[in-house]
Formats: structure tokens, sequence, C-alpha cells
């Protein structure tokens, strides 16, 4: 299958860069350390109602460090942007194969390089500082693995959304930097979404930057029930129509412009 | 030599004021890009109270502090922020063969106006957290006129673990990597009081990278949090005692250095 091929043949090309990205997995691992020190710093000789004691929230931030590198940490606009400016864009769209589908592809051979040597070394660096946790039910497995699928899935459309944009702009840079801060302010990176007071709290969930990092941790760490699912199911499905959409407005746009 | 630097400088600012509305919008979106931030720390604060004895506008001075010192690196030193490519490409030759030193030619050549953004937001933080402690009944007098020793002397600090990683280029041809360890991660550790950290962290923030010295210990005493009189004197001195080794680190880089050739 040709998407197939394309996933691997970038994935090989991500392993040449393993050893400058061993330096860069032990400076991440130093934010999580630092995330995880805030937070003892914050619940020390505090009462705490509900689950997020000390130890509960080295793990969410530990888990959370991991997931980001599978989830959020894609590559800008996943890289649209770059053939849009070169031109080389107008060749993509005359493959036999959809854009949308296509470029995914590219991204998704550096998510499975991003989740060998970036998220298990860094699981395992900050494991070993805070302790591993591993659920005792089976189905929060599967359910942590479909609600980690979906992120994965709907991290791709946003990336693609900030992307696409640049058929009618060229520069992406400001858009992506909204998108990165939206996603670390409101994803769940910092703090569990629902220790949010007030209206952020209340919203933030049903967001879709929440089925990046908020759900797949959450579920995975049995401090909610995989109902959020169902939220992420619904952004991923709103998301793919409307990359389906703005794909196909980009192509007549490139063809007005003539390349 | 500053007539010099003066003249470059405003060539500079002027070729990227052709550009208005980019500028205008990238230094907005980098200052509320750092406004999400404090608004979680400000979430979990509000929530707790505060991290290890610091309520929130204690905090807000620190990170006030280092936001907008580690703004002004971003500012003033955009290209040696990303010296790698002129190791890797090979533009740092023509550099040398210029009559002027090559670090004032790669101080002048840009200035990322956008950062001004992210040096507001950093006041921002300041003005509002030592407002709430005047409403507290605080005295922040000493504070507001150590504020500024403070920006300046983080900048100088931030600008020297820059230029240093930047020579290490010399040796590795790359800092990209590096730069996640010596100014990304300690300018984000910087926003919180250190003892918060693993006894190793703490012994790298107090001695090879030293941004302790920026806000932390000098708001030790002015906090009334058990630090004496000299320790507001440390920030500059560490200030200054860091640009002198960054600098030599970076002519004894310069001297080794072998072009690509490419």
């Amino acid at each position: 299958m040709v998407y197939w091929r394309i996933i691997h043949k970038s994935y090989l090309r991500n392993l040449q860069y393993r050893l400058s990205h061993f330096v860069n997995n032990v400076a991440s691992s130093i934010f999580g350390l630092v995330f995880i020190a805030i937070w003892e710093g914050v619940l020390k000789g505090k009462q705490v109602a509900g689950p997020y004691d000390a130890e509960t929230m080295a793990h969410y931030i530990a888990v959370c460090q991991s997931v980001l590198w599978v989830t959020a940490f894609l590559s800008p606009g996943l890289n649209v942007q770059v053939g849009v400016r070169s031109g080389a864009v107008s060749l993509d769209l005359l493959r036999p194969v959809h854009y949308l589908w296509y470029v995914l592809s590219h991204e998704v051979g550096r998510i499975a390089y991003n989740a060998c040597y970036r998220s298990l070394p860094i699981a395992l660096i900050l494991g070993l500082a805070v302790g591993f946790f591993f659920p005792s039910n089976v189905m929060t497995y599967i359910w942590a693995g479909i609600s980690l699928l979906l992120g994965v899935y709907i991290g791709l459309l946003l990336f693609f959304h900030a992307g696409i944009t640049s058929f009618w702009t060229t520069e992406i840079r400001w858009i992506h930097y909204i998108l990165i801060s939206l996603l670390f302010g409101l994803g769940g990176q910092m703090i569990p979404l629902d220790l949010l007071p007030g209206f952020m709290g209340k919203v933030a969930p049903y967001l879709p930057f929440s089925g990046l990092i908020y759900y797949p941790v959450m579920i995975y760490l049995q401090l909610a029930a995989p109902t959020g699912i169902w939220i992420q199911l619904a952004w991923a499905l709103l998301l793919t129509g409307s990359a389906l959409l703005l794909t196909r407005m980009a192509r007549r746009k490139l063809e007005i412009q003539g390349g | 030599m500053f007539a010099l630097y003066r003249k470059l400088i405003a060539s500079s600012i002027r070729a990227q004021m052709q550009y208005k509305i980019n500028f205008l919008t990238s230094a907005a979106t980098t200052g509320m890009i750092m406004v999400l931030d404090f608004v979680v720390l400000s979430a979990i604060l509000y929530r707790f109270h505060d991290m290890i004895g610091w309520n929130l506008y204690e905090v807000g001075i620190l990170y006030g502090i280092s936001s907008s010192a580690i703004s002004l690196y971003r500012l003033v030193a955009p290209e040696i922020h990303e010296f790698e490519r002129y190791v890797m490409q090979g533009e740092l030759d023509q550099l040398l063969i210029r009559p002027v030193s090559p670090l004032l030619l790669l101080l002048t050549r840009n200035l990322d106006l956008s950062r001004i953004g992210g040096v507001v937001q950093g006041l921002a933080v300041l003005a509002v957290s030592l407002s709430g402690m005047l409403l507290q009944g605080e005295s922040t007098a000493l504070l507001l006129l150590f504020v500024p020793v403070a920006i300046l002397s983080g900048g100088v600090i931030y600008f020297s673990i820059g230029l240093s990683t930047a020579a290490a280029c010399f040796w590795l041809q790359q800092s990209k990597d590096l730069q996640t360890f010596t100014i990304y991660a300690p300018a984000n550790a910087s926003n919180y009081p250190i003892a918060l950290y693993p006894s190793w962290l703490k012994w790298l923030f107090f001695s090879a990278i030293p941004i302790a010295y920026m806000n932390y210990v000098p708001m030790l005493y002015l906090l009334g949090k058990g630090g004496t009189w000299f320790y507001p004197l440390l920030t500059p001195l560490v200030a200054g005692v860091a640009l002198g080794c960054a600098i030599s680190f970076w002519r004894w880089g310069i001297r080794h250095y072998h072009s690509t050739g490419s």
C-alpha cells in the first residue's frame, strides 16, 4: 500500500537524527522534572480533595511529557507551507493519492519515530525518577490506546489546518504559535483540566486540545472513565470534514493562481 | 565602536519597519502566548494558594523578571541564538574576513523586534504582581528600584549562556539540541523558586547555568525570605562574570575554528 510506504520512508529518514535527539531527550526530561517539582511544591503540606496527591500528579506530568511527543510536537503546519512556498505543492496535488492522506502519512512516519526514540526514553527517564504507573485493568490499556490514537489523529488534523492556511497567506509562523500555545494552555499538559477554575475549567474539556493530552493521560492513569473518547471522536469527525473541505478549496485556489 | 553599533542597528530596524503589520502581529502573538502560560500558573496558585511558601505575586515577580530577561536576549541577539547556521553552512567565513569583530557583526545583523511583545508581557506580569503587593500593604519601593537591574542582568546572563552555547558549535557543529538543555529548560525553571528542584538541578542553576542569581537569589532577600543584604549585589556581579567567561570562551572557539569548506 502506497501510504504505508510513505510512512516507512519518513520513519527511516528521521532515524538518522537519533544521536542528536538523545541530548534533546535529557533536556526534555528536565522540563518534566521541573513541572513535577512545581506540583510537589504546590501540594506540599496541603490536604487535597480528590485524586490529585503529589504522587498522582508526578505520574500525570510524566505521562503527559511522553504523550506530547506523539500528539502535540508535530511538524509546524505538517510542512504544507514549505511546499506552497517552493511551488512543489503543485506536483504533490497531481499525485494519484489524496493530498490530505499523503501529507498525513509523511507525518505518521515521524510520529512512529518519535514514539520509539522520544516518548519511550522520556517515559523511562521520568519513570525512574518518580516511579512507573501500570493500570491494573486490561480494558484500561485498550481504552487508553484508542484515546491516544484519536489524540494523534486530532493533532495531525489541527496541524494540517494550520499548514493549509499557507495557500492563502504563505506564512504560518504565527498561526502555528497560536495553535501551540492553545495546546499547552488548554490541553492539560501542565494541569489536569478539571482543576482549572471557573469558566476555563468548564469549557476546556470540550475543546479539541483536550483530546491530544488530557483524555489519553486521564484514561491511562484511571483517573477518568473512558467517556472522553466520545468528545475526541466528535472532533476527529468534524476536523476530518473541514480538512477535506479546505483541501478542496486550496486545490481550486491553486488552479486560479496557476501554481 | 558604539557609534558603529548604533549605525548598524538603526539600519536593521529601518529594514524591519518596512513590514509594520508583520511586526505588530508577531509582537502581539508572542506576548499572547506568554500570557496564556501565566494564566495556567495563576490557575494553579489560585486553587492551591502558594508554592513552598511563595504566593502568586511573589512567583509573578520571578516570572516577570525571567520572561522579560529572556525576551531581551532574544530581541538583541537572534543571530547568536541561530548561530548554528553560520557554522553548518560556512557563512561564518564571510564574517571573519571583515575588519570588524565577528561578534559585533552578528549582534548588529538583525534585531528580533517581535520579542518586544515578550518584554511587554513580562513587564505586565511584574506590574500586576507589584500592585497586588501594594494592595496587601507591603512596601515595594526597593523592589521597584531593583527590577530594572534584575532584568538587565538577567538579559546579560541569558546572553552569556547563549553565546557559550553558540561557541560550542565550533566543536560540535550544531547547537539546536543543546539549546533545549542550556536555555529553554533553564528559562522555564527560572520562572519558579529554585528551591523546588532536585539538588543536582539546583547545583546546575547556581553554577554552570547561573540563572538563580537573576531573580531567585536577590528576591530571597527583597521579599524577606531569609537572604542577607548582599544577595541583590550578586545579580549584576554574576552577570558580569558570566559575560566575561562567555566572551573568552567564544574567542577561544573562534581561534580553533576550521571552516567546513562547504
